[in-house]
């Protein structure tokens, strides 16, 4: 103990890490009403980081080659100690980190948290979204099995219907008329260099951001006495919680409640269901020359996939996604009342569950058709 | 007002359950892998929409383990699939129907190894005098898989009595549960991303060997041969059983872990509220 004290007290007077430790933490006060759904950022942050430390230990002995790709796979899953464990929580927590984003986005347009001046923070979080979407296609493809493969065709083909540049855009996503080797390297550097980098630079953006605006009071429970929400401001105004609950210990241990909670449902997926997102095509290597009856995204994207079947040209299918996306991107934009509590806006609840409702039906829809 | 707020509080852990079984739901269990598409060609366009004996073939073949693997007419009989107007050009390679006596080796230019086995059986011996081609037990068209249930009574008794076939099936059955069994394993554990690679090539060879016995009418030499596979079969069974120990090992480690996470969230929860 006084040697971890003296460390301290060197660190300290060399960087103020009392001071820090006093803003930053024990004096960071939070909203006393604050609620779990506020720790998914931070699970989140947890996610986001394990798909790092992983993808670098996977990096060691994958091999970004048409040929050797899928061989390194198999080698890693059967014969380097514990490598099975690795790739499957690179895996699985890819998709975890897309349903965790999706609830985190949930939670922040339920409880309003979207709304001014809280615009670039949300702004910033769509970006996340579509990043870790963007990151999950390109490392689908890795492993080169028939599933990465032909799902990759699919997926790259979509682009064809947009009207003038499509072709065009998918012979660059791909590195040429079909999906191959040059579509690995590609996809290989995104994944890996390209997309993290900016993923990295976008969470740090959001923190920022949510540090500046500092953290929104839920709609629900007691309320703070603070200003009326629906004042002009007129000049930059922080968010404080005077009264409020500290960041540590009371909310640090709310998170790590949450992180835990996380890793049992994911560590549940990967010991006893890690096929739960695999289909036999994804052990199959890849084969150019012979499609797969079935082969269907990840159950993300279903929704969209359906969409694009649903409607008499692809064209019209992506043109109605992108609409739809535009509109969630630019929400906050479009929803300006000061009302949060969904309670009290039945408009705004009703369109949310009827939008979930509808992506759940169409991802149900996609997974059947 | 706030009792109320409070009550109806979202909570995290509800939500994280049911994101686990919407997540556990939403996807079908481990499906096999699917069988090889049917190719269309234009023989089965045709001939598929014919009537009586002209369009029976494309329904039974529909049936058939050839059907199953992908196998199509123009494979056995020749011809231009892609060409209606030279489907039935002998100049494409068109063989038509084989005569009786041709039937083994039609069927032998995919299975030279069957072809040997038959023509140095009791059955080959007696083609072209009454005796069975591969027609009479595997049937045309509709082909069967090789397997034991093809030696029957109703059909072995066409010719000749059961006796001798029922000692040989029985000298048989049990190999052939062992190599189904073991297939069955192999094909799950490759579906689950296991390298089967060394195992399959195993079964396949054993299997092979096996099946030349499907055409031999000698029983000492059929027990002692099944019983030399049977030991072959016990080492891939082995093999096949270090895989499952070492499956179910991870299920017990991952047990613990996913207690100590949950005991974990458990205890920071009551910390929380202490500070609460």
């Amino acid at each position: 103990m006084g040697l971890f004290k003296r460390l301290y007290d060197w660190i300290d007077l060399r960087i103020g890490a009392r001071e820090i430790v006093k803003k930053e933490l024990t004096g960071y006060l939070l909203p006393r009403n604050i609620n779990e759904w506020y720790s998914l950022g931070s699970v989140l942050l947890v996610i986001f980081a394990l798909q790092v430390l992983t993808g670098m230990l996977l990096m060691v002995y994958y091999v970004p080659d048409a040929e050797k790709a899928f061989k390194s796979v198999t080698f890693i899953m059967n014969d380097l100690p514990y490598g099975w464990l690795i790739r499957l929580c690179h895996a699985v927590g890819s998709n975890m980190m897309v349903a965790v984003l999706l609830l985190h986005m949930l939670s922040t347009l339920t409880m309003g948290s979207f709304k001014k001046p809280r615009e670039l923070n949300w702004v910033t979080g769509f970006i996340l979204f579509t990043l870790v979407q963007g990151i999950s296609l390109t490392g689908y493809l890795l492993p080169w099995s028939q599933l990465s493969f032909w799902a990759t065709t699919v997926a790259t083909n979509s682009a064809a219907a947009i009207p003038v540049v499509g072709p065009y855009l998918v012979e660059f996503l791909r590195g040429g008329k079909l999906v191959g080797p040059p579509t690995l390297g590609r996809f290989f550097a995104m994944h890996v260099a390209v997309i993290p980098v900016i993923i990295a630079a976008t969470i740090g953006a959001h923190l920022f951001l949510l540090k500046r605006t500092g953290i929104s009071t839920p709609p629900f429970g007691p309320q703070e006495a603070s200003p009326p929400a629906s004042a002009p401001a007129a000049s930059y105004h922080y968010e404080s919680h005077p009264g409020g609950i500290p960041f540590f210990p009371n909310y640090a241990l709310q998170d790590l409640t949450s992180i835990c909670v996380y890793f049992a449902v994911f560590l549940a997926v990967v010991f006893y269901a890690p096929n739960l997102l695999f289909t036999p095509d994804a052990f199959v290597p890849a084969n150019p020359f012979q499609t797969p009856a079935h082969i269907k995204p990840e159950w993300y994207f279903l929704a969209n996939y359906q969409t694009l079947k649903i409607f008499p040209s692809e064209l019209l299918g992506l043109s109605v996604q992108a609409a739809a996306m535009t509109f969630l991107a630019l929400l906050p934009f479009v929803d300006r009342s000061a009302q949060r509590n969904p309670l009290k806006r039945p408009l705004f609840l009703a369109c949310t569950i009827g939008g979930i409702l509808l992506w759940i039906g169409l991802t149900i829809w996609g997974h059947f058709s | 007002m706030t009792d109320l707020s409070q009550i109806r509080r979202p909570s995290l852990r509800v939500a994280l359950s049911a994101l686990a079984l919407a997540t556990l739901s939403a996807f079908a269990a481990p499906q096999p892998a699917p069988a090889a598409e049917q190719p269309e060609t234009v023989c089965i366009q045709c001939h598929g929409s014919l009537p009586d004996r002209l369009g029976a073939p494309v329904k039974l073949w529909r049936t058939s383990i050839h059907a199953e693997n992908g196998i199509s007419c123009n494979a056995c009989h020749g011809g231009d699939p892609k060409d209606a107007s030279d489907a039935m050009n002998r100049s494409r390679g068109f063989l038509g129907a084989p005569k009786e006596a041709d039937i083994p080796a039609f069927c032998g230019r995919c299975h030279p190894g069957v072809l040997k086995d038959y023509l140095a059986s009791a059955h080959g011996k007696r083609l072209g005098q009454g005796g069975p081609t591969c027609f009479t037990c595997h049937s045309n068209h509709a082909i069967m898989k090789a397997s034991l249930t093809l030696i029957n009574e109703k059909s072995c008794t066409r010719c000749h009595s059961f006796e001798r076939a029922r000692a040989i099936r029985d000298a048989m059955q049990q190999t052939e549960g062992y190599i189904v069994d073991i297939d069955a394993r192999i094909k799950g554990f490759q579906t689950q991303g296991v390298d089967t690679d060394r195992l399959g090539k195993g079964l396949f060879a054993i299997r092979n060997r096996f099946h030349t016995l499907f055409h031999d009418v000698n029983v000492t030499r059929v027990k002692a041969e099944s019983t030399q596979i049977n030991v072959e079969l016990a080492k891939l069974d082995k093999d096949l059983k270090v895989i499952e120990e070492e499956r179910a090992r991870r299920k017990t480690v991952g047990a613990f872990v996913i207690a100590g996470a949950l005991l974990l969230a458990g205890l920071f929860h009551l910390m929380k509220k202490t500070f609460d």
